[in-house]
């Protein structure tokens, strides 16, 4: 399996380059005007890349399942952030090498006499800068979540529609019928892809809505929502993935929210829990949330889930971070799996332990051993303390610890420390799985 | 570990398409 989706995501790596590195040889082919210097033409060659690799972009977000499964939603995000910035550097690089080349291009005569397409070219760059500074400075800008969202989608249209039409405009390279179209096609696939997760898939769930049949407290400021596929089957979904949930408002709505699913995967009738701790805006409103509310899921998505059933798996879970591993922990019991199971929890207090009864009862069920590691413990407390590191592995797991197979999911703070202490142990990279609740 | 895979990726991806493009510049220059 894990060789399976290592070739998976070789092949899509090599897929993401020849988006963006064919349509760029596909200029040099057929008849074209004369050369103009090494770096107008390297210039030139930046934008177009630049151009393909932020079209691209809506690809990476568009929520394929086949494409993310190899990585996990959390890394294709990280690296959709991560490249936008080369992406960026790309477009705003290609301008500044022409001005140097031919500094004539600033005159103030030129300026005014600057063809239409030059004016595209300020557009789109002006809102690949303004996407960038609102992204990595939203919290320092104070916009909401939701808000940020619209500007990103709105920013990100403007800029590819103005880059093509600048790239249309200049039409150097596109003098060519058949190059024209090839380039003028793809702007139509990258903004088909957006249409795809903003109209197709919300069109979806539109008619496969789920209704909520129960909203439960747990301990530590937490909700479960039970939710039943409304006059439809549901999904199938394997434990440790998750889902986008839309819960007040349309499939169209342009903010989901990613969960991950805490019931068993073993249910038959369709039926999916979400567990969710007040930590914002949103999830601080779930405890409003009526029973027979219409909501609407997508997924499954994720790479998180059970492995090899000869490993011991070892659930390393912080906080509200256990919700995919009582997925786990549950699936197993109801199929009646005996690999043995050891669940490294840490939490702030003994009280806020989300799931405490449950877990205990499912120790009868099933080869498990929970290991509470608790921040703030009570005065007699004799249990482990503080955070969990490479000594809490080695105090509770037998070696050699790069047999177990080890699931992780917790704050980022959490989950570098947890990967670093993996790697100083010598567990391999294929022996561990992570899954970061804060990816979006 | 998988997240400095991706940061690897996104470098690796930029010195292609920088590398690319001066290829491109000089298969066009060079005739």
């Amino acid at each position: 399996m894990q060789l399976l989706y290592s070739l998976r995501g070789a092949v899509w790596i090599l897929v993401y380059l020849l988006f963006i590195l064919a349509p760029l040889f596909a200029l040099l082919a057929g008849s074209h005007p004369p050369a103009r210097g090494f770096w107008t033409e390297f210039s030139v060659a930046l934008g177009y890349s630049g151009l393909a690799m932020m079209g691209l972009q809506f690809g990476l977000t568009a929520r394929f399942q086949y494409v993310t499964e190899p990585w996990g939603e959390d890394v294709i995000y990280h690296f959709h952030r991560q490249i936008s910035l080369i992406a960026v550097g790309l477009v705003v690089v290609h301008p500044a090498i022409l001005v140097v080349v031919q500094p004539q291009l600033l005159a103030p005569s030129n300026m005014l006499e600057a063809p239409l397409s030059a004016y595209f070219a300020f557009l789109s760059i002006f809102s690949v800068i303004a996407l960038v500074v609102t992204a990595l400075w939203r919290l320092a800008l104070k916009i909401k979540y939701e808000t940020w969202h619209l500007i990103h989608v709105v920013l990100a249209v403007l800029a590819i529609t103005a880059g093509a039409v600048h790239m249309a405009g200049s039409g150097f390279y596109l003098v060519d019928p058949w190059k024209r179209s090839l380039w003028i096609g793809l702007v139509f696939f990258w903004i088909g892809l957006l249409l795809y997760v903003r109209i197709a898939k919300p069109l979806f769930m539109l008619r496969r809505p789920y209704i909520i049949s129960e909203v439960r407290r747990e301990r530590g400021d937490t909700m479960t929502l039970v939710m039943r596929p409304d006059r439809h089957p549901g999904f199938r979904f394997s434990p440790g993935q998750f889902g986008w949930l839309t819960l007040w408002g349309s499939p169209f709505k342009l903010t989901a929210h990613p969960f991950s699913f805490s019931s068993s995967a073993a249910d038959a009738d369709g039926r999916v829990e979400m567990t969710i701790r007040s930590l914002g805006d949103f999830t601080s409103k779930i405890d409003q949330v009526p029973t027979g509310k219409r909501v609407y899921l997508d997924g499954p998505y994720g790479a998180f889930t059970i492995g090899n059933p000869a490993d011991m798996h070892v659930l390393i879970a912080g906080g509200i971070g256990v919700t995919p591993m009582m997925s786990m922990i549950r699936t197993l019991a109801d199929r009646g799996d005996k690999r043995p199971v050891v669940l490294l929890y840490g939490v702030q207090d003994w009280d806020s332990i989300t799931f405490r009864e449950e877990l205990e009862a499912l120790k009868s069920r099933l080869s498990l051993t929970i290991v509470y590691v608790v921040a703030k413990p009570p005065a007699d407390w004799t249990g482990e303390r503080g955070f969990i590191n490479a000594d809490t592995f080695r105090r509770h797991l037998p070696p050699p610890y790069a047999d177990h197979e080890y699931f992780i999911c917790g704050p980022n703070v959490m989950m570098d420390a947890i990967e670093k202490a993996l790697g100083e142990m010598n567990v391999p990279m294929s022996k561990y799985h992570s899954e970061r609740y804060s990816f979006v | 570990m998988r997240r400095l895979f991706a940061d690897r990726l996104v470098l690796t991806t930029g010195a292609i398409v920088i590398l690319t493009s001066i290829l491109f510049a000089l298969s066009r220059v060079t005739g």
